[in-house]
């Protein structure tokens, strides 16, 4: 029986330097199997809609332009995804990564949130005919 | 769940929803007399969320996630549970370096678990010092699940039909120095739990369980092995890879609070000494087996033992991509009715510590049970009438 059984740990404590580490000012290397944001190469896309399916916070939209000519624009909602990799895991062309990287994501708003990948005639193609529908208003 | 004392002059002190002792959501009263606790109920459910009707809702794939977010620190057990309850289904069984591999995580889960609890049951007893150095040393095991996984809480490790993620032998290697410095921490720590005696006085003959008690409790887990209920479903139940890694049950005699602590320390020791094993004897062979993504119907039942005790998983198919059914029964449920009756007799100082005696997480715990008279059918609830009744008790 003793009383203040911790206090060679205290006392040794009293003379190491705090493990805090000092982030923003010194940044650690995420670890390398890191689930950060996802990333799509609409090169290798067959456009199998496997990853869309699979999502369980439905994070991932694949827009079909031209199947034939596999004209494919991803739109990747960032705010929903939980980053567990089943996408990744899922797509058997192997056109998904998760960076590990890419970590330091918070943001004022939502707008750069909803990321769009692909070709850029597509996404601007895209973008367009978006703009070019009228906007139905959500109360009526 | 009551356990009231009927007078004239009773003095309920009651705890939570919110409160500065607990951490989560739940309310209790104390019923006192001085400072003797002579009655206690609890009352759960403030953090509801109802998982399991979402669970009807999403496909196979997707309920592996859900599931995992059930509890934030046992996230791995419970996707194993699911996991496993599916093969079965689908009758495909895992390769045996995925199932070492899910073995893996489960034991640093437990170790994390166990220490977090440490922590905790340390700082509930006013011990501040044991609570920020055994969290220090925690961060070492969540370090290795982050190499593992690339996560400190949900892993993700698990897929249906295997595993994400392999264990390379380069990893083994840093795992195993990590290893060896928790194991002298924790002789360390199993040495003050022993020998303090401010601690002592705080844990020894408190809370005390019977063997008896715990049976008739229905307590699972740490909680009953304190009190010599030998009961672990690794041992009892293998499952993953517990038949070719077997791991040895603790218990102990004395059913108090201390026998708790060392119950839990005990464990968090042989998790180690399996995790060595496992690593010597790595089975090699694929990650992942192909399942079919119509589950084919049938009904099955997946136990697996959690940090906290036996988890149990109810899984129904009806054939197609989404299950029609998924129950899950948490450790933590069961260990509520040890507490209320154990806290009878004691200090309200020591509640506390008798709360945070069988590790609970609330969150996990929260199910809806519904018994209502007076109704064409109590058995049977529509969707429309639970979200009629929802609306109606928040008017």
């Amino acid at each position: 029986m003793s009383i203040g059984s911790m206090i060679e740990d205290l006392i040794k404590s009293l003379f190491k330097k705090p493990v805090t580490r000092q982030y923003p000012f010194e940044r650690q290397p995420a670890p390398e199997r890191f689930r950060g944001k996802l990333h799509w190469d609409p090169e290798k896309c067959t456009g199998c809609q496997l990853c869309v399916k699979d999502c369980p916070a439905n994070a991932i939209e694949l827009i079909v332009i031209d199947k034939v000519n596999k004209r494919f624009v991803m739109r990747y909602h960032q705010d929903r995804c939980i980053y567990c990799s089943q996408c990744v895991v899922s797509c058997r062309f192997k056109c998904l990564e998760l960076s590990d990287e890419e970590w330091e994501q918070a943001v004022t708003n939502k707008k750069p949130l909803e990321v769009y990948y692909g070709k850029e005639e597509d996404i601007r193609f895209l973008l367009e005919r978006a703009a070019a529908q009228p906007v139905e208003s959500p109360c009526e | 769940m009551t356990f009231e004392q009927h007078g004239e002059n009773r003095f309920i002190v009651p705890i939570g929803p919110q409160h500065p002792a607990l951490k989560e959501p739940g309310h209790f009263e104390f019923v006192v007399d001085g400072e003797i606790v002579t009655g206690a109920s609890v009352r759960l459910g403030y953090v509801h969320r109802g998982i399991e009707k979402g669970a009807e809702d999403r496909t196979w794939t997707q309920n592996l996630y859900l599931m995992e977010r059930i509890c934030g620190i046992c996230s791995h057990i419970h996707a194993t549970a699911f996991v496993q309850g599916v093969e079965k289904l689908a009758g495909v069984e895992a390769p045996p370096r995925a199932r070492a591999i899910r073995e893996i995580f489960a034991e640093l889960e437990r170790i994390h678990s166990h220490m977090l609890w440490l922590g905790v049951a340390a700082h509930e007893g006013g011990f501040d010092a044991l609570f920020m150095y055994s969290w220090r040393d925690r961060e070492v095991v969540m370090d290795m699940l982050e190499m593992l996984s690339g996560n400190r809480v949900h892993y993700s490790a698990n897929l249906i039909g295997g595993v994400k993620y392999d264990v390379t032998p380069d990893m083994m290697d840093k795992i195993r120095d990590g290893l060896n410095y928790l194991e002298e921490r924790l002789v360390h720590y199993l040495d003050v739990v022993n020998n303090d005696e401010t601690f002592i006085g705080r844990t020894r003959g408190i809370g005390t369980m019977t063997r008896e008690q715990a049976q008739l409790l229905g307590a699972v887990g740490p909680t009953a092995r304190a009190s010599n209920f030998a009961y672990d479903v690794r041992v009892d139940a293998p499952y993953a890879a517990y038949t070719e890694f077997p791991v040895e049950m603790v218990v102990a005699e004395e059913g108090d609070l201390h026998a708790r602590f060392v119950v839990r320390i005990l464990e968090t020791m042989e998790s180690i000494r399996v995790l060595r094993r496992i690593f010597d004897n790595m089975p090699e062979s694929e990650l992942v087996t192909r399942v079919p993504r119509r589950i084919p119907a049938g009904e099955t039942i997946s136990r697996v033992e959690a940090p906290r005790g036996e988890l149990f998983y109810f899984i129904s198919s009806g054939g197609g991509e989404k299950p029609e059914r998924v129950k899950v029964r948490t450790p933590s449920l069961c260990n509520w009715g040890t507490v209320i009756t154990l806290a009878v007799g004691h200090k309200l100082a020591d509640m506390p510590m008798i709360l945070a005696g069988i590790d609970p997480c609330f969150s996990c715990n929260d199910r809806l049970v519904m018994v209502k008279r007076n109704h064409h059918d109590p058995q049977l609830w529509t969707w429309a009438d639970l979200r009629n009744y929802g609306i109606e008790y928040y008017r």
